[in-house]
């Protein structure tokens, strides 16, 4: 049994990172397997599924998918452009900040689409490499994303199943993910500085810039923005933010407090959007995948093979620190060429084996080693992060070819960076 | 043409597209504004040969524009005509220019009275502001008329339809390869335009030629707003240099693709119209001739580039 379980996890896993067909079919054919063979009951299968991770991520797109039909996002990003009058480096600076802000509260994938197109047109139009720029906010929206519970999906998963709250990511990550964009935001400007100067000193390049901004301010803000459906998109957003970070006095689990959201801000808006669309524009797929995923760990935890990974690796030592690393570092490395996803749900198992280990000592560090790596392992590769496929994909569909190896010369070293500055932080954490 | 002046020439295209002529130059006087204020330069001599570099920045760009040339040249004389004359003398010109132009089509108006629209229909073409405050000038001046919109590129038919939508005057659309059906019931034809060459020729919206023709044949008088600082005092090229884009275009449902030409504007004679409507007066075709070569003499003694 223990050999089909692995078997067919490994074969699943396959299928997946060479995207023979979509990832949701894979996942839940894998997790129909499983059953279908009789590694898992049915019952048991269902009791794999994580639903408070798949509710949250309902919620959070539902919401997300309502607030972005107002056009407030489009709006903030034009404004913030012509707020830095076309200086090359204010842009680079603002939208990469923004990036890491928005991915923060929003999923890094609805990010960079509402990013990437404005950026691209933005600086072509100004007869600039738009490259230094989008790799900027693919690795912002990484950073950004590693903040916050409902930043990056490995978070979810990693919330899901700790119950850690809003509150307690934010505490423990937010020094390195700080350290890491003022680090990263550094080396950037110094690698691209003649890309991104400042032309001040050129009005041409000036004249040309503000032009430009005029252009895309009244191109994008041509549509109507209804003020009732702003505010209350905006008032639901602070709502679910402070409604997160207040989670331990309130006693209701974040996916509670995403879908009261989600659902009053449908009720509220319900004259301005149509719920059959805004239902359509859940991305399903993702959601099958997770399931179909906790479906496929449920059935290789069963076996106990995760468990004696967790011996094994706690045999290696038995410092908290060293284990850390190691989650840290594996983490990163897989995530750079692997989907993060399936990796943090099949280590879920594997840390709380760890936890088993070394009971007495305080592990909730080993946690936070595996979000960092996961989400910004994700910087590493075009294929580490959903966000990473994306901002390429609109590059490309806006004329913009940007190479497999193109961005790995910058995000990989950039990701071992991260990595050193997390390893650096987890040492002073627990020394 | 350099990359960067292909850039800006499609910014301004665009531009021109999306919300006409007379609004695609105030959007660049404004961001010349910012442009100013932010530019870090030591010197009157530096700030001079920066805002000339500019200039003939703006007299490249592809197709030209005669209402940028002409105040850039206002502007680029101002700044060489002392070294006393800084960013702040600039920006205030710029200010000044940008007021003028906000009640600069009231002289128009004045001379569009002359033209009896009681009762009548109007037919428009293109996305032309000045034609649009024109009819909105009517309207509120009580008269009762209806306008044709003759549907075109989308976002030039979408401009007219809000614009003549929001100031309450009735109108109905028709596609561009219809108008035949609707010969009997137009009584006058309105038409904006970019500029006035010194082939005493309009740069105009695409597909004007063809409209004309048909409004011409069937005996209807046709009337042309233009502002007198819109007229172009340079050397013209040939009509083969206007400008145009090919792209490939893939069939919606079949493995086909094919070659797809646009051209950016007609080039149509004056002696097209009936009435040309100006600032200045309303001409017919001959008479437009003197004002031109009139203000064509006085402007090329300033004008740098304009050889």
């Amino acid at each position: 049994m223990t050999t089909i379980a692995l078997g067919i996890f490994l074969f699943a896993f396959l299928l997946i990172v060479f995207e023979v067909f979509d990832k949701s079919l894979i996942a839940m054919f894998g997790a129909l397997m499983m059953v279908v063979v009789g590694i898992l009951h049915p019952e048991e299968a269902i009791e794999a599924i994580d639903f408070e991770t798949i509710l949250l991520l309902l919620a959070m797109m539902l919401l997300v998918g309502i607030a972005a039909k107002s056009g407030i996002f489009e709006w903030l990003n034009v404004k913030i452009a012509s707020f830095t009058k076309g200086n090359p480096l204010f842009l680079f600076v603002l939208f990469s900040l923004v990036t890491a802000v928005f991915s923060a509260f929003l999923d890094n994938v609805t990010t960079v689409i509402l990013i990437v197109p404005l950026t691209i047109e933005l600086m072509r139009g100004m007869g600039r490499d738009p490259k230094p720029y989008i790799f900027a906010e693919i690795i912002f929206s990484n950073i950004g994303g590693a903040l916050t519970l409902i930043g990056d999906p490995p978070n979810i998963i990693i919330a899901g199943a700790t119950g850690f709250n809003f509150l307690e990511f934010i505490l423990n990550l937010w020094i390195p993910i700080l350290l890491s964009s003022i680090l990263i935001m550094g080396i950037f400007v110094v690698l691209y500085w003649k890309k991104i100067k400042p032309i001040s000193k050129n009005l041409i390049d000036l004249c040309m810039a503000n032009v430009l901004l005029k252009k895309i301010k009244h191109t994008f803000l041509k549509k109507t923005l209804h003020k009732d459906f702003v505010a209350k998109v905006v008032l639901l957003l602070l709502l679910t933010i402070l409604g997160f970070l207040l989670q331990g006095f309130i006693g209701l689990p974040n996916y509670i407090i995403a879908f009261l959201a989600a659902i009053a801000l449908a009720i509220l808006t319900s004259k301005r959007i149509n719920i059959h669309e805004t239902f359509q524009s859940v991305e399903w797929t993702t959601l099958f995948f997770f399931a179909g995923l906790f479906i496929m760990v449920g059935g290789v935890e069963k076996t106990g093979i995760l468990e004696e990974l967790s011996l094994y690796v706690a045999g290696t030592t038995t410092n908290l620190f060293y284990l850390s690393l190691i989650v840290l570092w594996v983490s990163g490395l897989v995530s750079m060429v692997l989907d993060n996803i399936p990796f943090v749900t099949v280590m879920i198992p594997v840390i709380f084996g760890l936890e088993t280990q070394l009971i007495g000592s305080d592990t909730t560090i080993l946690w936070w080693a595996l979000s960092l790596g996961a989400c910004l392992g994700g910087n590493g590769t075009l294929v580490g992060a959903s966000a990473n496929v994306v901002s390429v994909g609109l590059a490309k569909k806006n004329g913009v070819r940007i190479s497999f190896l193109e961005y790995m010369r910058v995000g990989f070293p950039l990701t071992m960076i991260m990595l050193t500055l997390c390893s650096v932080y987890l040492f002073f954490r627990l020394h | 043409m350099s990359s960067k002046i292909q850039l800006f020439s499609q910014i301004l295209r665009e531009l021109e597209v999306e919300v006409g002529t007379r609004d695609m130059a105030t959007v660049v006087f404004e961001a010349l504004i910012e442009a100013i204020q932010a530019l870090e330069v030591e010197g009157h001599e530096e700030f001079e040969k920066q805002f000339d570099n500019l200039t003939k920045f703006v007299f490249d760009t592809e197709p030209k524009y005669g209402i940028l040339i002409n105040y850039f040249t206002i502007l680029l004389n101002e700044v060489k005509k002392s070294e006393k004359t800084n960013r702040e003398t600039i920006i205030k010109k710029l200010n000044e220019i940008l007021k003028e132009r906000r009640s600069e089509n009231r002289k128009i108006y004045k001379f569009a009275e002359k033209i009896n629209v009681e009762g009548k229909t109007i037919f428009i073409h293109d996305n032309s502001h000045s034609v649009h405050d024109v009819l909105k000038y009517y309207k509120r001046k009580g008269k009762h008329f209806r306008v044709i919109i003759e549907e075109q590129d989308f976002e030039k038919t979408q401009n007219s339809i809000e614009a003549l939508h929001d100031a309450g005057i009735p109108f109905s659309v028709i596609p561009s390869y219809m108008i035949s059906h609707i010969m009997a019931s137009v009584d006058m034809v309105f038409f904006g335009c970019l500029t006035l060459k010194d082939t005493m020729e309009f740069v105009m919206s695409p597909g004007t030629h063809a409209v004309l023709t048909e409004f011409a044949d069937h005996s209807i008088p046709s009337y042309l707003f233009i502002n007198t600082n819109k007229f172009s005092y340079w050397k013209s090229k040939e009509r083969g240099e206007i400008f145009y884009r090919k792209h490939t275009r893939k069939h919606h449902s079949k493995n086909i693709e094919y070659e797809r030409i646009k051209y950016s504007h007609d080039r149509i004679p004056v002696k097209s119209f009936s009435k040309i409507v100006t600032d200045e007066g309303v001409f017919n075709p001959e008479q437009i001739k003197s004002v031109f070569e009139k203000k064509y003499k006085s402007f090329r003694a300033l004008c740098k580039y304009c050889n």
